[in-house]
């Protein structure tokens, strides 16, 4: 953060205060977890290091982290707001939730619409979530099983060029590129469809060129992103945790931030007068939840 | 639509590409780096800096696979183009008949310092990696480097200077990248550009 530091950092936290409330109403369970864990395989980003003995990693991927800490696989609705490294001192702040156990086009749904009652309530209503399909591309690259990893990469870094380096024949690269290309109010994909149909909203859209690159993503994934900002609000996707489904997203608060114009300020009651009589009085309004500005 | 054309050697194909997708797009020769053309604003900038532009805020761009290997910015690339071909290639002094995967230790001059340490990486072979900034083929003969990473396209630069190519490490030609909001938002209007110059590549004009 810069030098308007202050100003970033409130901004910041009045954006994570709406979220708290709006998952809050969802019935989802913040969860604080350390910023500091033995490193495992299983840990995604976030700054590794040594004391010589040990492998640590700070601020890790936070669903990592929490698949990585949970032992069962419970129904479960949590969400969390941390600082996410990069590799080194740099990082994102994200605010996220988890949906484990329950049913999985519901989790999706359900998730889905948090995130838009979420950026709503931050007074964000020019966003997209653009929702595609794993499945759908294992589906379409059955006949080039060699090759699966190569195209998922190209998928991931979203770059047709490394198709055109592949083996194939040009009907199959033309197969994949309308494929790559793809993004409509309906699709050939059934779980997509059922999830377009019942969130019913202008703003969400099939797009098969939208596939995430995190490894435990399962099949659909999705990305939220604003004409304001140049990159995503957020994204997520469903995971399987032991044998239950499960459905998760983080916002990137940064980005957020960029297509954040504030909200409107509460009204606050001005208490004045001697010490004991205008603390009384502050601390009777506080207790009828009125905003109060003391004078010093 | 804001489209950002690499300068130098990629500038003129660009130019005939697009031309025939968007009619009467015309770049004057003059030293303006921005051009507006009806409904569209075209940018020069250095083939290395496209991506930046595209990402930050251009709609689209055309630069080379090396830059945006290089580079790995966060765009959409939906199209490989038929120009523009060259290799990054590790080059060692004509005299030294050392492999790459010989050169632990070495330095190695390179205006491509990720795909350098991404290629060394995966030999498991342990370089120093010297950034430059052009001239990197002068690196060796000045003492600053034992070998060089640097595109190629016919080798006589290599040669002049007294250097061989000892292994290519990417394939580059140019590439058509799209802001990734852009692609989305703006959906309509940049599929039907990418689908225009799609069907121009492919029929070869």
């Amino acid at each position: 953060m810069n030098g308007n530091w202050i100003n970033q950092s409130t901004s910041l936290s009045t954006v994570a205060r709406v979220l708290r409330q709006n998952y809050d109403l969802w019935n989802y369970r913040e969860i604080l977890l350390p910023a500091i864990e033995e490193f495992e395989d299983e840990l995604d980003k976030g700054t590794k290091f040594t004391d010589g003995m040990e492998f640590y990693v700070i601020k890790p991927d936070i669903t990592s982290q929490i698949l990585a800490r949970l032992t069962d696989e419970k129904r479960r609705k949590l969400f969390y707001i941390s600082e996410v490294l990069d590799g080194d001192t740099s990082g994102n702040w994200q605010f996220g939730a988890e949906y484990i156990g329950g049913d999985d086009l519901w989790m999706v749904l359900e998730i889905i619409s948090s995130i838009i009652t979420g950026l709503e309530s931050l007074g964000i209503k020019d966003f997209f979530v653009d929702v595609g399909s794993k499945q759908v591309w294992e589906s379409a690259i059955s006949d080039i099983p060699d090759l699966r990893e190569e195209v998922f990469s190209a998928l991931y870094h979203r770059s047709f060029d490394l198709i055109d380096d592949l083996d194939i024949t040009e009907e199959k690269k033309d197969q994949i590129w309308q494929l790559f290309n793809y993004r409509d109010k309906r699709c050939s994909y059934d779980r997509l469809n059922k999830i377009l149909k019942n969130l019913d909203d202008e703003r969400v859209f099939a797009d098969f060129g939208t596939v995430r690159g995190m490894p435990y993503y399962e099949d659909l994934t999705f990305e939220i992103y604003s004409p304001g900002t140049g990159s995503p609000l957020g994204y997520g996707g469903e995971y399987t945790f032991f044998d239950s489904d499960a459905c998760g997203f983080a916002f990137n608060l940064e980005s957020v931030l960029e297509v954040f114009t504030g909200l409107e300020r509460m009204e606050r009651k001005k208490i004045g007068g001697p010490t004991k009589e205008k603390l009384t009085e502050a601390k009777n309004r506080i207790e009828s939840g009125v905003p109060v500005e003391v004078e010093s | 639509m804001k489209i950002v054309l690499p300068s130098g050697r990629l500038l003129e194909d660009s130019i005939s590409v697009l031309r025939q997708t968007i009619p009467g797009l015309t770049i004057e020769k003059n030293r303006e780096l921005t051009h507006s053309n009806g409904n569209h604003e075209v940018l020069l900038a250095k083939p290395a800096d496209v991506p930046t532009y595209v990402e930050e805020g251009a709609d689209i761009g055309i630069t080379g696979r090396d830059v945006v290997h290089e580079k790995s910015p966060d765009v959409f690339v939906p199209l490989s183009l038929p120009f523009g071909q060259c290799r990054v290639s590790v080059a060692r002094m004509d005299e030294d008949s050392t492999t790459p995967r010989q050169m632990d230790g070495y330095r190695i001059a390179t205006e491509y310092p990720s795909i350098t340490r991404e290629f060394f990486r995966s030999l498991g072979v342990a370089i120093e990696v010297i950034v430059v900034d052009g001239s990197t083929e002068l690196a060796p003969s000045a003492g600053i480097a034992d070998a060089v990473v640097d595109v190629v396209q016919t080798g006589n630069t290599l040669a002049a200077n007294g250097l061989v190519e000892a292994k290519t490490i990417l394939e580059s030609s140019a590439l058509l990248l799209v802001n990734r909001i852009s692609q989305k938002t703006q959906f309509d209007r940049v599929n039907e550009l990418v689908y225009s110059i799609r069907e121009v590549v492919k029929n070869g004009s």
